[in-house]
This record gives structure tokens, C-alpha cells and sequence, in this order.
């Protein structure tokens, strides 16, 4: 029941309305729960089995920790069993994969079973949102939440459950214990988030996705042209495919009176790769900074000791996307361009000679080349794609002139909405045109999908 | 205070960045200006809301539909139930007997100058039977069709036909748990009666529903349709990337025909033998069912309602599978009679006038319609009463 179908819209059509009922209720917080593990039990009947398990552990490990002097055993506790899940609902076939192969390239005729086990979309995220409430209670940030129901929903909450952002207990759990007020403001804002958000998943990423997927799953058979394009629309895909994920959930919290943070800031708009890491999935950024980038010790260690802590949290931030070393290639290939970029990024040439567009197509095109890793389906593919775009010759790439069209209107509205002439979309015609032009172009052009979002994978 | 801050926001302030833990008030609302309030709000819904409504009656001024005699819905546009309506309301708008059914009364095999329709215009010397056949609708989907597409078909003459085909086995009948593409799914019922081999998904079923109810979309499938080759625009864009697809849009409509003159050819040439059928109960079918649904809807309406049975090609049934559905004939007669519905059950045509179990050739379907004429229920229903008819003055 993805946010960009007909069922989803049914289900809030038929939740909405019962919440705005209880909201001032005792019931509300249960309600929440309730239809959050509904909409999670959608995907699977076991997985609200698996996010209570996951909820009652960490609320029961603060609870202990709470009153016991071995508070790191405690956290060790969570964190375990928090990795744990994830360990072996998403790294089991990988470990499984490599022990293999090592096993064969040592001469060991044995092969381990594969576990074959699929992953449960949200996973990943909710894991790093449970989490951070035991270290967050660890280390004296927040209090302990007193209610189970409050932080399973906290936990659950289902416009963020799927595929974040990432909130933090401090952020989030306040928000559930006000009685929210809900006004027209906060409908109307909420139904703006979810347009944009529905535009950009149904009537851009997926179609980005019809020429990223055709070139991608043989990519031997295109031409450096074709090759390039489909990189560069899947920079674009990805982009729309998961901040349309991040609007849709935001536009639909804030309608039930809670703030989500905002998770994606014009990400290809990025002057630096720094500056990208700010803008590009936020909450998944700030999540890694803080406990694990500045838990290794940040970069108050020295010029060595700081890189190699970026170069260990974009290893594990690559991971953490996906169980195959395309990901952590792809994470140490976003490192080494911070090892690069991060000197000349402070120069004064740099911030003051170069021109702001120049540095964003740098970064820009830095990045699409770091996404080919993320794309594609192995290493030797990826390898494979780089060669030929390098290598092979031109040939028509067929590639959807509208797709491209589209894709610099909203670059074009991007660099407007950055620059001094912002007023100009300000504009009341201008908003409620775009809004209109949206909605019948969904409604009129637009592919019917049904297809999952990229991030569900992770 | 959550409420208060949108008066201080500017209407996108959203530069700067959402840090954990930063007060609610202050998380930016979006990185673009997007933010529309209450009133404009207002103002998208009625300009929406006018354009589904207009859009399509406007097309209806715009595109040329200029159904003739002997005119048939274009083969590639059979599941454009949005021209069907459109056609519905063509014929309408005379006094003609709509003749409603499947490929049978469509004429899959033929030209559009030998389908039965025609040869009963030709009989009758003037056009008075309409073709509104649809390729490949089952009684199931023809129930859906009529409930949601042919709203304004009341006070009318209709023959509608019922193609024995439909329940020739579990499968035809719908009845098999194992899902398969079958024509016409949107027809269908989308969630009551349970349709076992419809597997598709809930949102798919909503928009089936949906579709039916706001013309809107309906038009949408329509333009999908006639001008983008059943795909939708981004389909369309990858298969023509630097073309412009509003240039496909031309207004003018296919004219495609499914008719190709090297098919006319008896079954038996063809290499079909006897087949032995395995014919589901009336009793327990699906399609029968659903066919009974369509009839009583037409006479609810006030139509003036005739039903055809057939002619099925017996010839190609096996002793066996002949004596059920011979015993099947009779307790669909006996429910035609029981409810004082009028009909024709035509004996079978000589098997060189078939092109396979169900469908006459050019030949067939010209005894079908003279065959028609000579029944007395027939020329209660529709001939009686025009005394000028061609037919009689021969």
C-alpha cells in the first residue's frame, strides 16, 4: 500500500477522519499505533510482529538503563539486537554470498546455504530511529519515554515508516504527546507536500525509471550516448523517486498535525560535496554524523584521523543502502571525492573565482558518476557502463526528449528558487498554475504506476 | 505554537536545513514554493473540477465522429468504452434498433459491409440496426458496460446476443482460480461478486472504479487509445523520443478494421476438428448470469428487449458435448420464456458459413439476417410496424 495508489488513498480517506475524531482523545496515540502496524501488516502479516519486537526491546532497554549503573551494557543490548535485524534480514545472503566465494576460492568444497530471506521494507530506517532513542537516552539528550504505546508509535508512525525520514525522538515523540491542532493551514500546507511529492514519484521518477531501467539491465548492448543519459536520468530518478517518497510522508503527517523534517534541499543545487551531504537525504546524514562520525572521534583528531572517519562513515553509510559492494564502492567513491574536494572546497579561489553554476554542475556530475555504482546491478556492470562511456562510440541514444525537458524545468525552477528572482514563483498564479498543471498532467499523461519506491529496497 | 507559525512563514520559506532536535516551529515547510492555502486551494479545485467536466464535451466538439451505415467500432478501439459512449449516444439520438454483443454481432471475420447488422439494414431498405458489437465482450463485462457506459440506452429496441462460447469451459466462464488476461477486465466487477481468476491489485480495481464514474478518465484511456497506441505518454515517448506527442494528436480517428479478406475461410479448412466441449452449467454460470443481469437492466430501462441465442457451430461439436448443449439451449429458451422475453434461437448454419465455433463467415451471417426476418417474434418486435419495409413490399 504505497502512498501513490488508489488503496493508500482509501486507507486515509478512512483513517483521516476517525483520527481527526480522536485526536483530542486518549485513543489517539492507540489509533495511531493501530493503523500503523495495519498499514505495515499490508506488506506482510508478520512484519507489525517484527516492529513491536523491535519497539518493546529498545523501550524495555531504557527502562532498565534507566535504573541500573551498567547503562553501556544496556546500550550494548540495543544496539545488538538493533544490528541484529538488520544483520540478518539484510546482510545474511551477503555474508552468505562472500563466505561462499571465499570458501571456493580457498579450495573448500562446501557451500553455506543461501538464508533466503527478504528484506522488510522500513527496516533499515526504523531500526536507526529506535536506536537513536537508546543512545539519545544514553547520553542524557532525552528522557525516558513512559509510554510503550507512545513509542511504538513513535517508532511506527506510518506517513515515515516505509522509508523515513529518520526523526529523532526529541523531535518527534513531543509532537505525539500534544494534542494536535490541526487547522486549515496545516491541511492545505499538507496537501501541497503530497502534490509535489505525487508528481514527482508518478510523472517524473517513474518515468525516468523507462529508459534508466531499459539501458541498465543490459548495458552492453548501448553506446557511451545512451549510457550517459541514463546515468544522468537516474541521477533525476532517484532524486524524485525518494524526495517524492519524503513529500508525500511529510504532506501527510503535517495534515495529522506533526512536523517531519525536511529531508531533501535542492540536493543538485550543491556548491560542494559537503554541501550535497546537507542537502541530499538529510535525516540519514545528520543520523551518521551524529553517531558515527563524531562518535570516532569527528574531526577534532587531526587532518588523518578526520578522513579516516568520513572515509569510515560513507563506507558504512554505502552499506547501510544496500548488502553488495557496488554500495560500498559507491560510498568510498563519495569519500574520496570529499578527501578531494574538501581542501579546495576552503580555498579562496574556490569559494570566490569559480562560479557558483560551474560548481554545481561539478558536483552534480561528480555525483551522477558516483550513482552509476549505486545503479547498477554488479561491480562488473558498473565497470562495464564506465568503460563504454568512455570508451565506446556514438550511436542515437533514443532517449525521450520529454524526459529531458522536464527534468531542466525543474532544474530551471531549482536555480530560480535560489536566486534573487524567487519572488517570481512566489506568485499566486504561479503557485496554484503549477498545482493545476501537476494535477492534470497526473491526471491526463501520467504513467500508471504502481511501482515501488527505490528506497523501499534499503 | 505549531498553528501560529504559518502566519510568520513566508509561503516556501524553506532555505536552511532541519537539524534534530530543532523546535517544530522551525522546520523549514519545503525546498521549492509550493504552498498554496485555503482559498487557492479553492480556486484549483473549481478550475479542476470545470476541466473534468468540460474537457471532454469539449473533445466531443473537436474530434470528428461521424459514425455512417455499416459502422462498427474500431478493432483497436474495442476497450474505449469513452467512443462507445460516445457512439451509444449517436445512436440514441434516432430511432434505431441498437444490436449489442460481442465479436459475433461486431463481425470479427468480415467486412463491415457483411456483418449482420448490414444485412439486416439491407433487408429492411433503410439503416435501422445499429452495429454496437464490441470485439472480445463477455456477458460479464457486457453487464458493466451497459450499467456504466450505456446509461442513456432506455425506451429503445435492442437485440441483444448471447454467444454460447462464453460458457464452452470453467475458463471462458471465468470460474478458474488460476489467474489469466481476459478481455475486458475493466469491466467486470471490481470487488462483489468475486471474480476468482481477477487477481489484480486494490488500487487497480479503485481506478477501474473510478474510471466508470468520472467521464475524465475515461476520456484520458480514450486519447491513450486512438492516438498513442494504447500506451500511455511516457510508453509512448520511449518508443518515439523526438517526436512531439501532441502532434499524434490528430482529431481524426482510426478508422483500423480487424478484417482481413484471406480469413474467409470455413472452420474446416483451417485444420479445427471436432471438439469435445466442456460446457459449464447455466445454473452455475457465471456468464449466463451475468447476461440474465444485462437483460433485466435494458428492460428496466424500457427498452424493448430481443435476445439471439447463437447460432453456435454445432458442427464442430462432438456427439457429447452436442447433446449437453442442446439440453443447455433448452433451459435458456425455457428462462427466455418463463420472463416473456422474445427471442430467436436460429437452427445451425451449414458448416461452410462458420469460421470457427462461433463465428459466421460473410455468407452465414446473410441467412442469419434473412432467417431473422422470417421469425414471428422478430416482426412483432421491430418489423410489424414499419409496413414500408423492403422486405414485405418484396
Amino acid at each position: 500500500m504505497l502512498f501513490h495508489t488508489w488503496s493508500f488513498v482509501l486507507f486515509f480517506l478512512i483513517v483521516y477522519p476517525i483520527y481527526l475524531v480522536l485526536k483530542r482523545t486518549r485513543l489517539r496515540l492507540f489509533f495511531s499505533l493501530i493503523v500503523s502496524y495495519f498499514f505495515y501488516g499490508c506488506f506482510h502479516p508478520l512484519y507489525p510482529v517484527l516492529i513491536a519486537y523491535a519497539s518493546l526491546v529498545d523501550y524495555l532497554v531504557v527502562v532498565r538503563m534507566e535504573k541500573s549503573s551498567r547503562r553501556k551494557a544496556w546500550l550494548f543490548v540495543s544496539i545488538f539486537n538493533n544490528l541484529a535485524l538488520l544483520g540478518f534480514f539484510k546482510y545474511g545472503g551477503f555474508v552468505t554470498d562472500n563466505l561462499n566465494f571465499l570458501l571456493s576460492s580457498l579450495g573448500i568444497p562446501y557451500a553455506i546455504a543461501e538464508p533466503g530471506i527478504i528484506l522488510p521494507v522500513g527496516l533499515s530506517f526504523y531500526t536507526l530511529q529506535s536506536m537513536s532513542y537508546t543512545i539519545d537516552f544514553y547520553r542524557g539528550d532525552i528522557e525516558r519515554e513512559k509510554s510503550f504505546v507512545a513509542y511504538a508509535a513513535y517508532v511506527s508512525l506510518f506517513p515515515r515508516l516505509l522509508a523515513g525520514p529518520i526523526e529523532r525522538a526529541k523531535n518527534l515523540l513531543p509532537q505525539l504527546h500534544t494534542t494536535p491542532r490541526i487547522s486549515i493551514p496545516d491541511v492545505t500546507d499538507g496537501l501541497s507536500l503530497f502534490v509535489v511529492g505525487l508528481f514527482k514519484k508518478v510523472a517524473l521518477a517513474d518515468y525516468m525509471a523507462l529508459y534508466v531501467d531499459k539501458v541498465y539491465a543490459a548495458p552492453e548492448q548501448f553506446m557511451s550516448p545512451a549510457l550517459i543519459l541514463a546515468t544522468f536520468l537516474f541521477s533525476w530518478q532517484i532524486y524524485f523517486d525518494f524526495s517524492g517518497y519524503t513529500d508525500m510522508a511529510r504532506g501527510l503527517a503535517r495534515m495529522m498535525g506533526i512536523r517531519l523534517m525536511l529531508n531533501f534541499n535542492n540536493p543538485y543545487l550543491s556548491t560542494g560535496l559537503g554541501d550535497f551531504w546537507r542537502r541530499w537525504h538529510i535525516s540519514l546524514s545528520s543520523w551518521f554524523k551524529d553517531y558515527v562520525y563524531i562518535p570516532l572521534g569527528g574531526n577534532r583528531h587531526g587532518r588523518f584521523k578526520t578522513y579516516r572517519n568520513m572515509f569510515l562513515t560513507m563506507i558504512i553509510s554505502g552499506l547501510w543502502h544496500g548488502a553488495a559492494w557496488t554500495f560500498v564502492i559507491w560510498g568510498a567513491v563519495h569519500a574520496l571525492g570529499r578527501f578531494l574536494t574538501r581542501e579546495l572546497e576552503g580555498t579562496s579561489f574556490y569559494k570566490e573565482k569559480v562560479p557558483r553554476l560551474v560548481k554545481q554542475l561539478f558536483v552534480f556530475a561528480f555525483v551522477t558518476f558516483a550513482w552509476i555504482f549505486f545503479r547498477a546491478g554488479n561491480i562488473s556492470d558498473a565497470w562495464l557502463i564506465i568503460t563504454r562511456i568512455f570508451g565506446s562510440g556514438l550511436e542515437n541514444p533514443n532517449c525521450p526528449v520529454l524526459a529531458l525537458v522536464l527534468i531542466f524545468a525543474v532544474w530551471l525552477y531549482q536555480l530560480v528558487y535560489e536566486s534573487r528572482i524567487k519572488w517570481v514563483l512566489e506568485l499566486r498564479i504561479v503557485r496554484v498554475g503549477i498545482v493545476i498543471a501537476m494535477i492534470i498532467y497526473l491526471a491526463v499523461f501520467a504513467k500508471s504506476s504502481e511501482a515501488p519506491f527505490i528506497y523501499l529496497q534499503f | 505554537m505549531i498553528l501560529g507559525s504559518h502566519k510568520l512563514l513566508r509561503p516556501c520559506s524553506g532555505q536552511g536545513l532541519a537539524v534534530a532536535g530543532t523546535a517544530t516551529n522551525q522546520i523549514p515547510f519545503s525546498s521549492n514554493c509550493v504552498r498554496l492555502s485555503g482559498y487557492e486551494w479553492f480556486i484549483v479545485a473549481v478550475t479542476i473540477s470545470a476541466l473534468f467536466y468540460f474537457v471532454p464535451k469539449l473533445w466531443e466538439q473537436v474530434e470528428k465522429f461521424r459514425p455512417g451505415s455499416d459502422y462498427r467500432l474500431p478493432y483497436n478501439l474495442s476497450d474505449d468504452y469513452w467512443l462507445f459512449s460516445r457512439y451509444r449516444q449517436w445512436a440514441c439520438s434516432d430511432e434505431k434498433t441498437l444490436v449489442i454483443g460481442d465479436s459475433v454481432i461486431w463481425g470479427h471475420y468480415v467486412s463491415e459491409d457483411n456483418t449482420l447488422t448490414h444485412y439486416l439494414n439491407e433487408i429492411a431498405g433503410r439503416d435501422m440496426f445499429v452495429n454496437m458489437g464490441v470485439d472480445g465482450i463477455h456477458p460479464v463485462a457486457l453487464a458493466g458496460l451497459l450499467k456504466y457506459y450505456g446509461r442513456d440506452i432506455a425506451d429503445k429496441n435492442v437485440i441483444l446476443h448471447f454467444n454460447s462460447l462464453w460458457i464452452s469451459s470453467e475458463k471462458h466462464d471465468l470460474q478458474i482460480e488460476k489467474e489469466f488476461s481476459f478481455n475486458h477486465p475493466r469491466l467486470v466487477p471490481q470487488f462483489i461478486p468475486n471474480i476468482p481468476c481477477y487477481k489484480a491489485s486494490f488500487s487497480v480495481r479503485i481506478k477501474s472504479v473510478i474510471e466508470r464514474y468520472i467521464s475524465f478518465f475515461s476520456w484520458t484511456s480514450h486519447l491513450k487509445r486512438a492516438y498513442f497506441g494504447n500506451m500511455d505518454l511516457p510508453r509512448w515517448t520511449l518508443e518515439h523520443p523526438y517526436e512531439n506527442p501532441l502532434q499524434n494528436i490528430t482529431l481524426q480517428l482510426p478508422v483500423s478494421d480487424k478484417y482481413n479478406g484471406n480469413e474467409n475461410i470455413p472452420w474446416y479448412e483451417k485444420g479445427v476438428t471436432k471438439q469435445d466441449i466442456q460446457w459449464v452449467a447455466t445454473d452455475n454460470s457465471l456468464q449466463w448470469r451475468f447476461f440474465k443481469h444485462s437483460v433485466e437492466l435494458l428492460e428496466e430501462r424500457g427498452n424493448r428487449v430481443f435476445v439471439l441465442v447463437g447460432p453456435f457451430n454445432e458442427h464442430i461439436l462432438n456427439d457429447a458435448s452436442l447433446d449437453v448443449y442442446r439440453q443447455m439451449k433448452k433451459k435458456i429458451e425455457a428462462w427466455l420464456q418463463q420472463n416473456n422475453i422474445p427471442y430467436y434461437m436460429p437452427e445451425v448454419l451449414p458448416s461452410s458459413m462458420y469460421r470457427d465455433a462461433s463465428h459466421p463467415l460473410g455468407e452465414g451471417y446473410a441467412e442469419l439476417a434473412r432467417h431473422l426476418f422470417e421469425n414471428e417474434s422478430f416482426n412483432l418486435c421491430f418489423v410489424a410496424k414499419k409496413a414500408n419495409l423492403r422486405y414485405f413490399a418484396e
